[in-house]
């Protein structure tokens, strides 16, 4: 039995509905931040829980932006999670500023226990990652911030509809950044991302950067850049989003199921679930032993397993002048290697689920 | 662009169908596919996808090390993203005048060079590329790179080489009011230089060598799949789009009265693609209102040039600084050349606006 990780060839196998507003929006030529744009940036808005969502170009702008228009600048320093992506790293290091990180907990988020000590008098943001679709814990990071007065830019690419007592990701800092890639929780057919706020001052700005600084079709106050979520993926957009909720719920009862399984197991642990979070499963990942032959055997089993990331972000090439080494951050080492990722989308069927399960319970019998 | 698509959508449709079906959203084939066909196009070895002209600008400037502190040399009349590019790097942008084609002054350029110059950025506005012979020969006497920006200018040429041939690297928009044009923000870049193009690919996604190998900080500029579906699709008409537009300028040059309109004749060793086509008149806002109340609409390209805009307030330039750019800002005015005007419309405002001065409707 296959378990494919990428599920989109059958997200949009049963959508003529969609077509159907295609064509009539392609013939509207209302391409770049037209209408369904707009209407696209309402309900994600209303979605998440803010006054204002900006539709950009991508997550990675999504953070970009945000940290710009709080004015971030060459030699600041921002303050993120060892264990991210890529991207998170890319949007500080493209503004010129020093990224600081700091090691992750069991959540695979930011361990807020360790920020205050990393906090200098250069910080100008910090960027908590709500990484695999779980939450920073913000409760303990909001004090700290105001206590300093430092921004709080969230990346919540992965974490849509994630959230902490309730509250959802995107709503605690100053912004939330959001990626809306075919890879995402709520996804579009290209790179896309949303900025959320409620700051009227913040979101002004971010309409301008977006879009080349232009306050009308002649007058640039400032400069700006071409990242403008394109108004045919909002059309997608609009048509997924009302399938927002069931996708999260959809996931986190997969998940569920997965986590009372493979717990059952000896050699997989799963991470802790604190019951005050709502967790999202971007990623679903646990902790396995002899994880290298466990991946090798789900693959050989036709299970598209993988790793998130087998090379912690803060020992890449690219970022070698910082001078980190292993060690540096224990606990996102550690990580690198036991963790594995399992599908747990929301098209999965569940003998599928099961399939997994039992691969898994196979390998460590023997 | 409506008409387009009432045009293309039967042959679009099953297309976008089909790439959709398999889920095929960032990379693919149909990116390959484009880069390789717009690379003959432009007749370069190499053309990298990207995710908007803006873009291609800024990562062709960082590939050539352009940074904090650096000059980067450029005319005032472009639109602003030529100059946000070179601003976001940390660099200085330096103007310099143009001709009255609205094109860089290459004999301007040698006084703006200074040791902090790192690049020459041209712009061939119009579509009409800018005197690269002589811009060439100061850049190469001088060893600074030159980066073309041929947003406007896909397919023009300049004694047989196509624009984003000449420079170290060309950067091209296919936004959708561009003669090649996308669904969306779409553009690239062209170089021969091979390092050059691999290094773009790299920085456009990520800085991801693998999967898992971060070599150096990139940014998400991607061209969607979907796009360069689209673009290809496009490409197969673009000669035919040019070559319309070309007719439509014809029928402008035969008919507008030289006395009262001044306008760029094309020149025997270049070939001109009109992204837009621009006449430079007296009473131009009253023109332009004439016009549309004939039901004709027409627009400025630009303005207000950069130099004035309160974004680059910063450069503490003042009015004067480029009398040629600003002289222009309030004589040009942009009049409808596209591929779905008939040759009768053109021949209508021609008329209209010979009619206008010939009457004296300015008063």
């Amino acid at each position: 039995m296959k378990v494919r990780y990428s599920y989109l060839p059958q997200q949009f196998e049963d959508a003529d509905d969609l077509w159907e507003e295609l064509k009539e929006f392609v013939k509207t030529g209302d391409f770049t931040l037209g209408e369904p744009l707009k209407e696209f940036e309402r309900k994600f808005a209303q979605l998440i829980g803010t006054k204002y969502a900006i539709g950009v170009n991508s997550g990675t702008d999504a953070i970009k932006l945000s940290l710009k228009a709080k004015g971030v600048t060459v030699g600041d320093e921002v303050i993120t999670a060892a264990n991210t992506f890529v991207a998170t790293v890319g949007a500080i290091s493209e503004l010129g500023a020093k990224p600081v990180f700091i090691d992750c907990d069991d959540t695979f988020c930011m361990n807020t226990d360790l920020l205050e000590e990393a906090i200098t008098d250069k910080t100008k943001a910090i960027v908590p990652v709500h990484f695999t679709g779980y939450m920073t814990d913000m409760r303990k990071l909001m004090p700290i911030a105001e206590k300093f007065n430092i921004s709080v830019v969230e990346d919540a690419c992965q974490s849509i509809l994630g959230s902490l007592e309730g509250k959802n990701a995107g709503t605690w800092g100053n912004a939330g950044a959001f990626s809306l890639h075919p890879l995402k929780n709520l996804n579009v057919w290209s790179d896309g991302g949303l900025i959320v706020t409620n700051e009227s001052d913040l979101a002004n700005e971010l309409y301008l950067l977006r879009n080349h600084g232009l306050v009308d079709r002649d007058t640039v106050s400032i400069m700006g850049y071409n990242s403008r979520l394109d108004t045919l993926q909002a059309v997608v957009g609009n048509w997924l989003i009302p399938q927002t909720h069931s996708i999260a719920n959809k996931r986190i009862e997969n998940a569920a199921h997965l986590d009372k399984h493979l717990s059952e197991i000896d050699g997989i642990t799963i991470p802790p679930r604190p019951k005050d979070y709502k967790i999202v499963y971007h990623l679903y990942i646990v902790f396995a032993e002899e994880r290298d032959a466990l991946l090798e055997h789900c693959i050989k089993e036709g299970i598209e397993a993988k790793v998130h990331y087998p090379i912690p972000i803060y020992r890449q090439e690219a970022l070698a002048n910082l001078g980190h080494k292993e060690g540096d951050f224990p606990v996102s080492d550690a990580h690198t290697s036991k963790i594995i990722t399992f599908p747990c989308d929301q098209h999965l069927e569940e003998e599928q689920l099961d399939h997994i399960i039992k691969t898994v319970k196979d390998f460590y019998s023997h | 662009m409506s008409s387009q698509w009432d045009e293309e959508r039967e042959k679009l449709l099953p297309i976008i169908d089909k790439v959709f079906s398999r889920g095929n959203f960032v990379g693919g084939e149909e990116i390959l596919d484009f880069e390789k066909k717009v690379s003959l196009i432009c007749g370069v070895k190499y053309a990298v996808a990207l995710n908007s002209g803006t873009d291609a600008l800024t990562l062709a400037l960082k590939l050539l090390d352009v940074g904090v502190g650096d000059e980067v040399i450029t005319p005032p009349n472009s639109f602003i993203a030529s100059t946000a590019a070179i601003a976001h790097l940390g660099a200085k942008p330096v103007f310099v005048d143009v001709l009255d084609d609205q094109n860089m002054d290459p004999t301007k350029i040698k006084s703006a060079i200074t040791k902090n110059t790192k690049a020459i950025m041209p712009v061939h506005l119009t579509g009409r590329m800018c005197e690269m012979d002589e811009i060439m020969e100061i850049a190469k006497q001088h060893s600074i790179p030159v980066v073309e920006d041929s947003a406007q200018s896909i397919g023009s040429q300049y004694k047989n080489r196509p624009s984003g041939s000449i420079g170290e690297i060309g950067c091209f928009s296919a936004h959708p009011l561009k003669n090649l044009n996308a669904f969306g923000d779409a553009g690239f870049l062209t170089t021969d230089v091979k390092e050059i193009a691999e290094k773009a690919k790299l920085l456009s996604n990520h800085g991801l060598k693998t999967r898992d190998v971060v070599e150096s900080f990139g940014v998400v500029s991607r061209m969607d799949t979907i796009q360069a579906v689209i673009l290809n699709h496009h490409l197969e008409n673009l000669e035919s789009v040019i070559s319309k537009r070309r007719i439509n300028a014809s029928i402008y040059f035969e008919i507008l009265n030289p006395r009262f309109v001044a306008f760029s004749k094309s020149r025997t060793y270049a070939l001109d693609t009109f992204h837009t086509f621009v006449i430079q008149v007296d009473h131009r806002d009253a023109l332009k209102d004439f016009l549309s109340s004939q039901g004709i609409g027409t627009s400025i390209h630009y303005p207000i040039p950069i130099h004035m805009q309160p974004a680059a307030s910063y450069l503490n330039f003042s009015e004067g600084s480029f009398p040629i750019t600003e002289e222009q800002s309030k004589r040009i005015l942009t009049l409808p050349v596209n591929q779905y005007i008939s040759e009768e419309q053109i021949s209508v405002i021609a008329k209209k606006v010979n009619y206008f001065f010939e009457e004296g409707i300015h008063g």
